[in-house]
């Protein structure tokens, strides 16, 4: 595959794919399928590739998408998350609100990874306290039940 | 001493037996609203949230009265006294009191900082926007392969 000398038409179809994650609340359902990007195949997990899951945060890669890169074999794109407290300035996160946190946890009741959802560490500190109080007050599941 | 305690706030959350008469909600409320008062407190407001489901069973219950209040006070003590007065309330099934005011306080200040902020240094239009590299002529492959 990566003799292919023009792989211009993989890019492509894939960011149209795979970027979906980021802003819409949907994640929950997609809790299971979103998370792909970070781990589509690898590549071979050469170096530095691992440490991609990590940079969501506001101070992530550099600028902007992480763009084509030509050179390497890296062919597949990411879209870059951003924390959805931070763009709506969301200075408390009110446990009581139960729809706004509903899209940070999965079925079953587990909060959601940052890497998944793009919150930066700061709101999802707040998100965490949140949703564990909701819990202790029965809006939010532990763990819900079949 | 106690009385040198700044003011705090906290928000009171309990649940009902779903089955419980409305009299005796507003009983409940006004023992809490009493007690309140005899120790120097306040209450800021009181909301009757009605009967939801519970995320999960709390003592064989799948749904219950859910009265939010937010109280305001000096002493440590009125909180104990409020959950003490819960506790032995049989109507209530849960109950979850939380120390509200350093968050409030943090939002505040996060909020004053953001606007001197802003007041301070105008946002430059477009700050740092790269270019965005949007090659066009990937799309051109696509459709024609379509």
């Amino acid at each position: 595959m990566s003799d292919q000398p023009a792989p211009h038409e993989t890019p492509s179809a894939t960011p149209s794919a795979s970027p979906s994650p980021s802003p819409s609340p949907v994640h929950r359902s997609e809790g299971h399928t979103g998370g792909p990007p970070r781990r589509s195949e690898g590549h071979g997990g050469g170096g530095g590739q691992r440490r991609e899951g990590g940079p969501g945060g506001p101070g992530g890669p550099g600028g902007g998408p992480g763009g084509p890169r030509r050179g390497g074999k890296r062919q597949y794109f990411r879209k870059k998350k951003v924390c959805r407290f931070c763009v709506e300035h969301v200075d408390f996160i009110d446990y009581k609100r139960v729809e706004m946190l509903q899209p940070f946890v999965q079925e079953r009741g587990k909060i959601l990874p940052r890497r998944m959802t793009g919150t930066c560490s700061r709101h999802q500190r707040w998100l965490g306290e949140a949703i564990k109080r909701a819990r202790n007050i029965a809006l939010l599941p532990f763990a819900t039940e079949l | 001493m106690e009385a040198n305690m700044e003011e705090r706030v906290y928000d009171l959350i309990f649940i009902c037996r779903p089955a419980t008469p409305e009299d005796e909600v507003n009983k409940i409320v006004t023992t809490l609203e009493h007690s309140t008062s005899e120790h120097g407190g306040k209450i800021e407001k009181t909301e009757r949230w009605g009967t939801r489901r519970l995320a999960y069973r709390v003592a064989k219950h799948r749904e219950g009265f859910f009265v939010y209040m937010v109280v305001k006070s000096t002493q440590g003590d009125l909180i104990k006294e409020l959950e003490r007065r819960l506790k032995v309330s049989d109507a209530v099934i849960k109950y979850q009191t939380i120390r509200l005011d350093e968050e409030l306080k943090r939002q505040q200040k996060l909020g004053k900082h953001r606007e001197r902020r802003a007041s301070r240094r105008p946002r430059k239009q477009a700050p740092g926007a790269p270019p965005a590299p949007q090659p066009p002529q990937q799309q051109v492959p696509a459709t024609a392969a379509e």
